[in-house]
Parts: C-alpha cells; structure tokens; sequence
C-alpha cells in the first residue's frame, strides 16, 4: 500500500514495510552504510545511517520502517558531526592505515572517511590487538585489526553459504571474529567460498590471490561466465597491469546474485598456465603432436564410424561434462542416440 | 576430564535444542570440577547439538560465566560495582589476594580457588560481597573472609545454599513501620517452598478472579490502575499487553529476572521470599495477552531464586494450578525457567530473548517490538519481577486500590534498594513519590558514623546521582526523568563525604565498559574511550576540555546506540559534572591529591581488564 512520506521537506511516495534507506535509495538520496548490505539481513550496528525522523529523533535508515506521514532529514550540520564521530570511532579502534592496505581503493570505511572529510587520525589508543591470520588458508587472509565489526562476513556465510564459519566472540571493546574453538581459519569449516571477503567492506578479510599482485586502482575489470557448471556464474574478473588474473568477484546481475563456489571463486589459475592445451592433439607413433581442428575432428570421426561398424553401436559411450552449457548436453545425448545408436550416455554431474 | 558418555547424558537431561545451550554449558562446567568448560568438550557438544563450533566459541565468550581454561574447585568472584566499591572491595580484594598468595585469575597451587572480580551480585545492602561458586557472602571483612574461606578447604559444595545468612530475603527487609507494605507482606511470612502457605495466605485469587472476566477486562484493569514497569523503563504495564499482536500464534510472557542494575536486590528478595506471587502474576498476564507459555529469565547467579522458582512451579504443576485448564477454566498456562550467565545487558529485553534462544546476549534493533516478535520471533511481553508481582494485588483488589498511593502518574508502591554509607541497609516498600530525605533519615537512620551526605546515586549505574538539593523532590519516575536522573529499579546508593566523585565515575564507566556487548560502533569503542578518559582523570593526566570531551562522546552514544546500554553514560557523567565539577577539575591538576583514585588505580585497574 502506498503512504507518503516528507524526506528532506519533498512529499514522496513510497510503500509501507519498506525502511527508510530504501526509500532513499529509491529517490537517489545516497545514506552512508557499512554493516548494511543489500544481500543479507538487516544489522543496524554501525548506526552510520542514521538520520533524523519527525525533527527530534534519530533512527537507522537500514531498520527502521517508513510510516505515513513520517518526516525524514538525511542530512543535516548534526547528522554531519555523528557521522564523523562514529567514523572516528572506528579509526580510534582499528589499525587503518591504508599505506599497507590491501583494501586501499576498494575500502568503504576508506571512502566514507574522504567523503566526510576525516582528516587527521583521531588520537589515542584503545583498541585491542586482534587476530591476524593470512597463512593458515589457502583462500583468504584475515587480519582482523582492520575490521570494524560490521557482520557482514558472520551473514554471508551463515545466509549465503549457509556454512556459519564466522561467529562474534568476546564481548566489548573486546569484541572480535571467530571461526572455530581453536580460532584457526584453515582448520576451520571454511570451504572457501569466499563470500566474506567479498562483502567486507574494508581489509580485514581478502584474498591471497590478489596479494602482493596490483593496486584496487591497476586493476582492470571483466565480466565472464564461469566455466564450471552448468548454473553460468557470472563473473567479474580483475587483471592487473602484467595482465593476470588475480580476483574474480560474483556479479550480482548473473543467475549466481553476487555468489560464487570454491572453484568459480579460486579455479581461475589454468587459464594462464603454461601447462595449458591450445590446439588438438593427435597421438602419432606414440606421441601426441599439434595439429588443425578439421585433421582432429576428421580423425574421431572416422574412428567413432569404424568401431560403430566393427563391434556396434554399444561399444560406444559418451560422458559429458558439467563445464558445458546445456545446449552442449543436449547436443551430445542427441548426437550418441540418433547418429551413434546407443543410449550409452552419461554426465558427470557434478561439479 | 568429562567423558562423552557425561555430556550426551546431560544433552539428555536438559534436551538439544539450541535453547538450552547456557544450561547445557553450565551443568558441564559445575561437572569438570575445575569450573572450566574445556575445548575438547566444546566441540563435542557443538557437534551433538549440531551447532558450528564458532557459535559455541562465540557464546562461551559472551557470558561471564564461562572460562575455557582450566580455574579451580572454587571460583571466588568479588564484587567490584559501586556499592561494593563504596563499601570497601578494595580491601576485600587484597584481603582475599592475601590470605590466598594469589593475584587476579589465578588459581592457589592446590587448586582449590581461584580469584575473580565480577560486577553486582545482587547483595548490595550487604556489601562488601563475593561469591564462592554459587555461595554469596556480605559483609565482608578480614577475618570473616578468612573464616569463610577456610570453611571451603574441605567443602566441595557451593551451590547457593551455603550463602551467608545476612543474604536471606526476609532478613533484607528492613524494620516495617513506616514502610507501606503490599509486595512484601508475605514475606518472612510464609515458607516460600510450601505452596499451601501461599494459598492459605489468599494467593492465587488474583487469577480465579482475573479467569472469571475476559482478557480485555484484566488489560483494562492493569491499564486503569496505572502500573508502571518497574525495570527501569517505566512503560505502562497495561499499554505494553494490549499492543501484544493477536492472532493463533503462540504468544509467550517473558519476566525479567536479570537483575544486573548495580545497587538493585528486590527481585532476588521477591522471588526467593514469595515464588507464587510470581507465578501468579505471570499467569494473569498470560491469561490477559492469550500466552500459554511464561519464561523465567533469572540471572545464573542467583542459585537460589532459580531453586525455590523451581520448586514452585513444580508445586503448582502438581496443584493443578499449571498446566491444562487450570482453576478449571479453558485456559492453559505453563512457565519455565531460562538462566543467564552473566552478563548485564541481557537485562535488556531483546538481548534477553536472544539470550534465551541461545545466543549472545545481543540486543536487536527495534522495531519490531517483543510484543510483535520476540521469543522464537513470536509475540511476547517482557516485565519485570516487581511489575508482574503487582498484578495479582490490582486483580484482587482493584486498580482504585491500587492507585490510593503514588503520585498521579505513578500509582502505588516501588520497591527501593537501599545501599551505601548508611546505618540500616536492605530492602522498603513505599509509596512513589516518597522523599530521599525520608528515605535516608527514616529508613536508612541516617548516614553511616555521623559523616556528611555528599550524594545519592538513584537507578543503578545507569541512573544519575542526585545532591543535597533534591532530598525533598518526590521520587517518581516522572518527576527524576524531568530533573535528568532516573527512578530505574529503584537504587538508592547513598555515598557520603568521603566519595571522591572521579573515583565513583570511574567504577561506574569500568561497569559500561565491561558490560558493553560489542555490537553497535558507539557503545563497544565509546565506553571504553569514556573508561580511559575517566582512569586518566583519576591518574590526573586528563585536562579541562576532556570533561567536555566526555559529555560529546556520551552525547553521541545517547544520540546513537543501539540499545539503552549505550545510552545510558550521559547521565551518570551529566549528574557527576552538574555536582561536583571542581572535583574534577581538580582532577586535571597533576599536583592534586586523591587517596581514593590512587587507592583504585594501584589495587584495581592495573594492567589490562
Ligand atoms: C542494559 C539494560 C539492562 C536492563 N536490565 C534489566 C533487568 O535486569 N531487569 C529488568 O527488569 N529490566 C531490565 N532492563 C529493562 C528492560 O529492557 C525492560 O524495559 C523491562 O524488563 C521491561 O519490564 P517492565 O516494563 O516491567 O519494567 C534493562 C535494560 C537495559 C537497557
């Protein structure tokens, strides 16, 4: 049902259950957020979205519901100086020093502080010395003395991956991520999906292919499909100046919504590797030698139509794959019943 | 070492459901001998339970309660909060460091105790208190500390039954003339563990009464008598049941029975004197929001609440008074017991509902509401010990009864927690509106050894200290809110000349500080930048402008926490600077003397905590 709302003294339309930040995102009026993120549940933690409703109060634009006749400021001289507070807050807890970051660029803790103008560190000394773990997986770094708690790793992997790796532990200024009793992320149940990092909104988590191996701002995005299975992830891949592949991030616009497996997130190395096949091979006295698409084609065709004829159709199966689409699968079970004969024809099924 | 065969039994007693979880925890820890819950231990009950190992690692370190490490047979735990610190738990502390050859979280070589602070246990008008295992002791002094610890070297039991006498409910309630006894009358009355004292005294007549009209009828009988809760918040008792949603769905009555505020002890005295009065006001509400189950929540301290609650349930399921139909009507009604495990802020309701499912003790953001989705996302009433007592009372008695005392807005009796520098401390019932002058000169005879009242602080931690200047206003929620303090739960802690000011502060911010859940930016890293800021003053090496620094950062918190915990500093920091801001300023003088703030910071706040 539609009620209207004032937000920034314009009347808007807008529907109810919907929160205030999504009626402002609606109208292309930008809130400031980092434990909020679109694909997992509300938080309302970090409290940098607030903005003040019916002159006097201050609410989180990411939980609190729009209702008829509310009257909505998202920006004014105060909301200003909370905004700037708590990000000084944030720096005051953690060691966000950007030189070193592996996040520098692609940091929304980073961005927030230039867009409010943070300018000096604030001072002091409180926070407490967090895990920093980077070796103990294959996929992911954690060094945990840049994150600011936002839970946003704790629901990727509990509502995403459904895999609930991430948990907060300690309590307070003590407060801090866990991922197992014996607080090791190797040995955890992580599978590596690597969700968390990509929705971490600093550098407390990232990726070790990406270590060491190009600048968020020498990296040049390309979007591709995942050559894994049949789903057809959509891919953002980043390559860096020497032209490697370093990152692949889920698009949020694919049939994934964001998401990606082990292998579509990390499965990546083959496609530079030397060790990689370029041309068909054809084996000759014993040895395979490079040659064109119409000998190799030409070749199985003539074996397949011999061994057919020799010892029938039965002799012959087929067994495609999960990388191909599913025009592919179809065109090979189709291909071995009709022009081969048998029903002899499997798929392997699975990743 | 616990064997599996232990922990499937006790995941057998007490069922695996992910609700169960701090019991589950607490029974093993009790069982290793050791207090500790061992990681070995952990895993395996994450993997019976089914739950990630993080959630398990993440839980253990939520709650005070709970150690991985290995501790002792008995675990002392001294009280470190604003009355105990006002009645001397500094010298408790080096007293027990003495007499043990211990420091702070360590263990004596025979394994026998081990050495802890721990915020308000909830004895306040006997402090300075500790607790041994589950054994509480007031008034402590050197040589009963040394009396007391060597009773423990052969007892292995310390179950909340070998608690002093001085903790004893009755006992807490001071001389009753001049009091206006309602919630309290039964109490040292009746035997709280036989049901029939309680019947035979009237009890459970509120509710035959209450199942004889409709539910809308009780909602409007609690509205018009103008209860008010009396956790802190104040919210009208009869307003919050009628929002409850309706609907088919099962609906829950939650009572709050943390008691974590600093200085408060009423509940305890309540539910151990007169467990049915409870139950009875916990049906009424049920009855009254159609909710058929009721939870206890009580704080894991309390031992012995939780035991006589639990006796009383089990007296009233064989009484028939709960379970199916009781009093022979069509409504059903059943009530549980869910314990914490130390931590304040599960005080706060939608903490408590998390706690209750399992999970760390975090508070969720608002809306919804409890009363839309609360327990097992299902519509539920949350109300304190006192409140949901004060409803068989109105049900029986009617709400113009009940409004005869109080002021206008806040009808009846409040329960107030005497404590401090006081001749007589404990427990009064008076009417809302009484005086701090009357209070103290009547109730509390006076300040403790003829010295000078220097101020009152009203509410617990998270109330505002009043001066000399308000003996004589009237002591409703109402009229404090309008002066920036806080009735809370009823917290008189009465501190007299001797009080440094910075130094009270200091324990207050150590509190929020320790009890911050670590969810929201500004309560996790700003109590722990109010603490600092605060310890600085009291090693008086902060200056003038970090008052104001101080008063910004609780302003923000105020503006912009989550829950009321974070909220909640402003006013104590307010009210401290209102009073007595040349102490402080005092304070930034590098050259100024302060035996009290030195005292603290060479005994209490060393290293980290
Ligand atoms: C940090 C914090 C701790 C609280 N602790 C308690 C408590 O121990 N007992 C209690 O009854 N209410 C406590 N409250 C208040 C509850 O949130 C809630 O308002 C109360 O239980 C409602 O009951 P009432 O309306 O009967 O007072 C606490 C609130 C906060 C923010």
């Amino acid at each position: 049902m539609a009620i209207k709302i004032t937000l920034d003294g314009r009347e808007v339309e807008c529907e109810r259950g919907m929160t205030i930040l999504e009626v402002c995102n609606k109208q292309g009026i930008r809130i400031p957020t980092l434990c909020y993120h679109p694909q997992v549940s509300k938080t309302g933690a970090c409290r940098l979205c607030i903005v003040r409703v019916n002159k006097t109060m201050f609410k989180t634009a990411c939980t609190e519901p729009v209702v008829d006749g509310m009257n909505v400021i998202s920006c004014d001289d105060e909301l200003i100086f909370i905004r700037k507070s708590l990000l000084n807050l944030l720096l005051l807890e953690g060691d966000h020093n950007c030189l070193y970051c592996e996040a520098n660029g692609n940091c929304e803790l980073q961005s927030l502080c230039h867009e409010y103008g943070i300018e000096i560190p604030p001072a002091g000394d409180i926070r407490n010395v967090r895990t920093r773990d980077v070796t103990s997986s294959e996929g992911l770094r954690r060094e945990e003395n840049r994150c600011i708690l936002c839970g946003r790793c704790v629901k990727a992997c509990a509502e995403i991956q459904m895999n609930r790796v991430w948990d907060f532990a300690g309590r307070g200024s003590h407060a801090h991520l866990t991922t197992h009793i014996q607080d090791v992320l190797g040995d955890s149940e992580c599978v590596q999906c690597g969700q968390c990092v990509q929705l971490c909104p600093t550098g407390a988590l990232s990726f070790q292919t990406v270590y060491g191996r190009g600048l968020e701002w020498e990296l040049t995005k390309k979007s591709s499909i995942c050559i894994y299975c049949g789903v057809g992830c959509k891919i953002d891949f980043s390559i860096n100046p020497q032209g490697e592949l370093v990152r692949a991030d889920g698009a949020l616009d694919g049939p994934n919504k964001g998401h990606l497996c082990v292998k579509g997130r990390f499965g990546f190395d083959f496609v530079q590797s030397p060790k990689r096949l370029k041309t068909p091979l054809v084996r000759k006295n014993g040895e395979l030698v490079p040659t064109s698409w119409d000998e190799a084609l030409n070749h199985v065709a003539d074996r397949l139509k011999q061994i057919k004829t020799e010892n029938g159709s039965d002799s012959v199966m087929a067994f495609t794959s999960a990388k191909c689409t599913n025009e592919e699968n179809y065109l090979l079970q189709k291909f071995i019943r009709a022009v081969i004969g048998t029903n002899n024809i499997d798929h392997c099924a699975r990743l | 070492m616990i064997t599996a065969q232990q922990i499937k039994d006790v995941l057998e007693t007490y069922g695996n459901a992910r609700e169960n979880l701090l019991v589950i925890l607490r029974e093993l820890e009790n069982m290793s001998g050791m207090n500790y819950l061992d990681k070995s231990v952990l895993i395996q009950v994450a993997e019976l339970m089914n739950l990630p190992p993080s959630a398990i690692a993440g839980f253990v370190e939520f709650y005070t309660m709970f150690r991985s490490k290995p501790r002792a047979r008995h675990v002392i735990r001294i009280c470190k909060s604003t009355p105990c610190h006002t009645m001397g738990a500094i010298s408790v502390f080096d007293s027990v460091k003495q007499v043990l050859g211990i420091q702070e979280g360590e263990a004596t070589p025979d394994g026998l105790f081990y050495l802890e602070r721990c915020e308000c246990l909830g004895v306040c008008s006997v402090a300075p208190a500790m607790m041994v295992n589950y054994d509480l002791h007031g008034l402590l002094t050197h040589e009963k500390i040394v009396s007391i610890l060597s009773s423990y070297r052969n007892n292995p039991v310390a179950d909340g039954w070998g608690s002093g006498e001085e903790i004893d409910a009755a006992q807490t309630i001071l001389p009753r003339t001049g009091q206006t006894i309602r919630l309290l009358e039964n109490i040292g009355k009746i035997d709280p563990e036989r049901i029939e004292d309680y019947t035979n005294s009237g009890g459970y007549r509120g509710i035959r009464k209450a199942l004889s009209v409709s539910p809308a009828d009780v909602v409007s009988v609690v509205k018009d008598s103008g209860l008010r809760g009396r956790g802190g918040a104040g919210f009208p008792a009869g307003l919050k049941w009628s929002f409850v949603v309706k609907g088919d769905m099962q609906k829950y009555v939650i009572c709050n029975a943390d008691e974590g505020e600093p200085g408060t002890f009423k509940d305890r005295i309540l539910m151990e004197g007169n467990p049915h009065l409870l139950l009875e006001g916990m049906m009424i509400c049920g009855y009254a929001t159609n909710a058929t189950i009721g939870y206890i929540y009580v704080r894991g301290e309390y031992r012995r609440s939780i035991d006589r609650l639990q006796m009383a349930i089990e007296q009233a399921r064989a009484s028939g008074f709960l379970g199916r139909r009781i009093f022979g009507s069509g409504f059903d009604f059943d009530v549980f017991i869910k314990e914490g495990g130390g931590a304040y802020v599960c005080g706060e309701e939608t903490s408590l509902i998390n706690s209750m499912e399992g999970f760390r003790g975090y508070p969720r953001y608002k809306p919804p509401f409890p009363g839309q989705a609360g327990f097992n996302n299902n519509p539920s009433t949350v109300n304190n010990v006192e409140t949901l007592m004060s409803v068989p009372m109105i049900m029986n008695r009617g709400a113009l009864w009940f409004k005869e005392v109080g002021t206008v807005t806040c009808a009846g009796t409040k329960l107030f927690c005497l404590s401090g520098k006081l001749n007589r401390t404990g427990l009064v019932e008076l009417p809302m509106g009484v005086t701090l002058r009357e209070i103290i000169d009547v109730h509390g005879k006076g300040i403790l050894e003829g010295k000078a009242f220097k101020f009152a602080q009203i509410g617990g931690s998270a109330g505002g200290i009043v001066g000399q200047d308000m003996m004589d206003t009237p002591l409703d929620i109402d009229t404090l809110m309008r002066q920036g303090a806080t009735l809370g739960s009823g917290v008189i802690l009465v501190c007299d000349e001797t009080t440094c000011p910075v130094d009270f502060l200091l324990h207050t911010m150590s509190f929020f500080k320790h009890e911050s859940c670590g969810q929201c930016t500004p309560c996790r890293i700003g109590c722990a930048q109010l603490e600092k800021t605060t310890m600085n003053l009291a090693k008086r090496i902060a200056t003038v402008p970090d008052l104001t620094g101080l008063k910004t950062l609780a302003t923000l918190m105020k503006q912009t926490s989550l829950c009321a915990l974070g909220q909640s500093p402003i006013m104590p920091i307010e009210t401290m600077l209102k009073y007595f801001r040349k102490d402080f300023e005092n304070h930034c003088n590098p050259d100024y003397k302060c035996a009290a703030c030195d005292a603290s910071l060479s005994r209490f706040f060393t290293g980290t905590h």
